[in-house]
């Protein structure tokens, strides 16, 4: 954005919003879905007012961005969305902050797998949680306690078929252990 | 405050099941739902005892009532009473409305605002009277769109002005059949605002259904005798 004067720039609010729907939904089709439901709802000069921008989407959580003063009216328009492409769907407002950082480390879960929906689970007796990815050795551990990985700027905790099975003879320092 | 959702439908009239709508009702901060199936359709809703697992919300079993006219709404009614805790009419039909609204045996017209019919002063005295409460009913602001919507906005103004002045007791809901028809306590009370409903009203609307249920269950053995 260009430079503005500091008094006069507007103050910002963040939604994030998790998105319940029947099958899959393209970001495309969710941004021309709140687009219609905010000029059917507010017309054009209500749709200036809010300045409503959708910042980010992933499938299945997002995030929007508006003006400080009207979230209320926000709440009410992403609630009118009753379908997104042809498929009947609804936005579920999870919380509002005022920045970016602020929305996605309070409102958007970090790790969309579930402890208790993914099988593979691993318990080291400090570190336990489920695994997210594995490649060759290499594990990707959603870990059950957040704080895990704090500090470190990660989602996921690190670690190797070695940390799992303890000592072993292949063992050569690669890391696909080949 | 603990909302609830008053007016859902679940199978076999609904889409989804008791169950899943608590359990959705549940993440979007309701503290119980009525299942109000129409009496018109096979009875009672699939799947009660499933509902009543899922932990921290409360399932009510209600009925709406169908009625073509006034006497047999009156016997329903009547008839009803005794079995659910949470007796609903179907409005909409502006004869219905009325009748509805001066039957003590009802505690809820659902959406009295369906179609072009509202609620005119003569109702309005009579349900403040007999203390029955009506829906403001959401659905058609989440489902419409254009001048369906621009009429039925008109009208629920000018009727919440109306029961503003007559002190008329209000419940909100959104008439749901499915999970994906629910919206959040914050959400309804957002679109509430727009409509011209002020907070304090909003939050007194879905804390009613809970004072209600309680009285009903009380067990009366005739106006104002309750049998201790």
């Amino acid at each position: 954005m260009r430079s503005w004067l500091p008094v006069l720039r507007d103050r910002r609010r963040y939604i994030a919003f998790e998105v319940e729907a029947e099958g899959r939904v393209r970001g495309g089709d969710l941004v021309a879905e709140i687009r219609a439901a905010q000029t059917s709802l507010f017309g054009d000069l209500g749709a200036a007012k809010n300045r409503l921008r959708v910042i980010s989407f992933d499938g299945r959580f997002g995030l929007l961005r508006s003006t400080h003063t009207r979230t209320e009216e926000c709440r009410a328009l992403l609630a009118t969305v009753n379908s997104v492409g042809g498929m009947r769907a609804a936005i579920r407002v999870r919380g509002i902050s005022g920045s970016i950082k602020a929305a996605t480390e309070k409102y958007i879960p970090q790790s969309i797998l579930q402890p208790d929906e993914n099988k593979r689970r691993v318990d080291l007796g400090p570190v336990s949680g489920s695994v997210v990815r594995v490649r060759g050795r290499e594990i990707d551990l959603s870990p059950d306690d957040p704080k895990m990985t704090e500090g470190s700027g990660t989602r996921y905790v690190g670690l190797t078929s070695f940390d799992l099975r303890g000592e072993d003879i292949d063992a050569d320092g690669t890391s696909d252990g080949l | 405050m603990r909302p609830f959702e008053p007016n859902l439908h679940s199978l076999p009239e609904g889409s989804a099941s008791a169950s899943r709508l608590a359990l959705a009702a549940k993440r979007l901060g309701y503290a119980g739902i009525i299942i109000t199936n129409h009496t018109t359709t096979c009875g009672r809703p699939i799947g009660v005892e499933a509902a009543r697992l899922v932990a921290g919300i409360e399932v009510v079993i209600g009925a709406e009532i169908v009625a073509s006219d006034q006497r047999s709404l009156h016997s329903k009614a009547a008839s009803l009473r005794e079995r659910v805790d949470f007796l609903a009419v179907h409005g909409g039909d502006e004869k219905i409305n009325r009748a509805a609204c001066e039957d003590p045996n009802v505690d809820l017209l659902a959406h009295p605002h369906q179609g072009r019919a509202g609620i005119g002063v003569a109702a309005a005295k009579a349900a403040q009277e007999n203390q029955v409460a009506m829906a403001l009913d959401l659905s058609p602001m989440i489902l419409l769109r254009g001048p369906a919507r621009i009429r039925w906005m008109e009208t629920v103004r000018r009727d919440l002005d109306l029961f503003g002045k007559f002190d008329i007791p209000l419940m909100i809901t959104t008439g749901g059949r499915s999970h994906l028809d629910l919206r959040s306590p914050r959400e309804l009370t957002a679109m509430a605002a727009l409509l011209g409903l002020d907070r304090d009203r909003a939050f007194e609307a879905f804390s009613l259904p809970e004072s209600i249920l309680a009285l009903n269950r009380r067990r009366w053995t005739s106006v104002g005798v309750e049998l201790v």
